[in-house]
Order: structure tokens, then C-alpha cells, then sequence
């Protein structure tokens, strides 16, 4: 599984003295955290991609649109890009067995996961001054598209194959270097997220 | 007249049982995934599952020391809307008929 930075990813910091515990949680159901202009816009950015990612294959359908009236796609093959691959994989070993599944299921399954990436979007759009509030719902939300952004990032970072130990001394000018910054970014923000969450079921 | 039927009793009874026990139930599995976090997964088990911390952090253990855990058993259907909502978090799941080798 994967590993978390235990501080706050300095390249991340932008210098900016916001509070840095990334969410924490506020009463019974609230969590909290600030984002500076930039990791608002970095976040945005990132989100929005999976939002045209998850949309892709959308358009396929138009032929029939009884079929996708009622959730059902006309294509049952897996996607052949990687990273859609990682984020609707196959539910059976069997080909047969996952391409039915997929025929009936991978519409709703997009449609989930956009709507995650969707109410990520509007909580930053919506949120001038950077802070960021959701609930329960809202948190989980959060974590579903955090997490969707970081298994993109991580089939670019091919992290199945290279180690933790090799992408933390990529070279300054490797264009990986600043994707491995986010990425890690990311994944102390989400366990910050988690930790707020794990402590209200205490 | 009675022998014959208790014997034919019998055997319907017998073939009975063995299509029984060959509907094994089906399963749904999490495989370890270098990208999801220790946490995460705890969390998203609890979350879907309603298990307690101690047996979604067990789960998630036996996922990444041993690359998988059976997370939950039942009907096709059950597993299919299981595999379904560990998909949409991100947990990498596939299901598969109980008898079969994972």
C-alpha cells in the first residue's frame, strides 16, 4: 500500500504561514482546512481532469440512447488508457464475465465517481477566501476524488514499479519530480482527512 | 412397492445435497495496491462494511502482507454491488465463485 509523508511536502508549502494540519475536524461534523490561492488552483486543476477523464467515453453511447437511459453503455471492452483502466477496473478475472459487467455497471460507476469530483470542485470554486468545510458526506466525497487523483497520478508515476525510494531522488529538471510532489501532497492531505474522520468514530 | 421409493427417496435427497453443496457462495476480494493508503483502506472498509476499526485494520493487514483479503461473501448479486462500491473509493476488487482458486 502506499506510504504518506509525515510533514507537510515542502515543495507544496509556498512559503504561505496558513494553518498547515491540512482538514481538521471542527465539533460533531465538520472538517475544516485552508488552501492558499495556488494549492486551490492546483487542486482545481487536478479535479477537473479526472471531471473530462470520467467523461470521455460518454459520448460513445449517443447511438443508443434507450441503453444509456437506463445506465446501460454499448461498449463492454476495458478501457485501453491506463489510468481509466486503474480508476474503472475489471470486477471479474474471467473476460467474458467483466465485460458484462461492465456493459451494465461502468456508466454508474462514472457517474459516482464525476459526482465526487464534482462536489470537490464546487466546495473550492465556491470558497474565495480558501477554506474549505464539508460534513461527513462532503468528506467522503473529498477522499473518493483525492483518491481517484492520486491513482491517475500514480499509474503516470508508474509507483507500481518504481519504488518510494526512487521517485523521492528524481532529479531536479525530471518533469516527474513536480507530479511526485503532488501526488505526496495529496496524500498527506487525505490522511489528514482520514485522521479527522477516524477520530470522530472513536 | 415401498423399498423402491424409499430408494428412489434416497437418491433424490442424495443429488439434492450435492447441488447444495456445489453452490458455494461468492466472494469479493481487495488486492493490494502500491497507490491507496493503509488508512484509506481501513477507512472505506469501515465505511462500507460498518466493520469494526480492529476488523477493517485486520482486513486491510492481511491485503497488504498477504496482496489480498476476502472482504465479504454472499450471492453473486450481493458481491457485484459490493465489488461495485470498493470500485467507486478506489479499492482495487474483483469478485469470483467461493470454490474457485483466487
Amino acid at each position: 500500500m502506499g506510504n504518506i509523508a509525515e510533514r507537510r511536502p515542502d515543495d507544496m508549502s509556498n512559503g504561505v504561514d496558513e494553518i498547515k494540519s491540512g482538514f481538521t475536524r471542527h465539533g460533531n461534523n465538520d472538517y475544516v482546512a485552508y488552501f492558499s490561492p495556488e494549492e486551490s488552483e492546483v487542486l482545481v486543476n487536478l479535479v477537473e481532469q479526472i471531471i473530462e477523464l470520467l467523461g470521455e467515453r460518454t459520448d460513445n453511447h449517443s447511438d443508443d440512447p434507450l441503453a444509456a437511459m437506463v445506465g446501460i453503455t454499448t461498449h463492454d471492452s476495458p478501457p485501453e488508457d491506463d489510468v481509466l483502466l486503474r480508476l474503472l477496473p475489471n470486477a471479474y478475472a474471467d473476460q467474458v464475465d467483466a465485460s458484462e459487467f461492465r456493459r451494465y455497471t461502468e456508466l454508474t460507476l462514472r457517474t459516482k465517481k464525476s459526482a465526487h469530483a464534482m462536489s470537490m470542485r464546487i466546495d473550492l470554486k465556491s470558497s474565495p477566501d480558501g477554506c474549505i468545510e464539508v460534513d461527513h458526506e462532503g468528506a467522503n466525497a473529498w477522499l473518493g476524488a483525492m483518491n481517484d487523483i492520486r491513482l491517475a497520478l500514480g499509474v503516470r508515476l508508474k509507483v507500481q514499479e518504481n519504488s518510494y525510494e526512487e521517485l523521492e531522488i528524481l532529479a531536479p529538471d525530471d518533469p516527474m519530480r513536480g507530479v511526485y510532489a503532488v501526488y505526496s501532497w495529496l496524500g498527506w492531505l487525505q490522511e489528514s482527512l482520514i485522521q479527522a474522520l477516524m477520530d470522530d468514530a472513536l | 412397492m415401498v423399498k423402491l421409493d424409499e430408494a428412489v427417496d434416497a437418491k433424490i435427497d442424495e443429488a439434492i445435497k450435492e447441488l447444495l453443496s456445489s453452490e458455494k457462495p461468492w466472494i469479493t476480494i481487495v488486492w493490494d495496491d502500491p497507490v491507496n493508503l493503509m488508512t484509506y483502506v481501513t477507512y472505506v472498509l469501515m465505511e462500507l462494511f460498518g466493520f469494526s476499526r480492529e476488523k477493517a485494520h485486520e482486513l486491510m493487514m492481511q491485503i497488504h502482507t498477504q496482496g489480498k483479503a476476502v472482504v465479504s461473501t454472499g450471492s453473486r448479486e450481493e458481491m457485484e454491488h459490493d465489488v461495485a462500491r470498493l470500485h467507486e473509493y478506489g479499492l482495487w476488487a474483483t469478485l469470483q465463485r467461493g470454490d474457485q482458486t483466487i
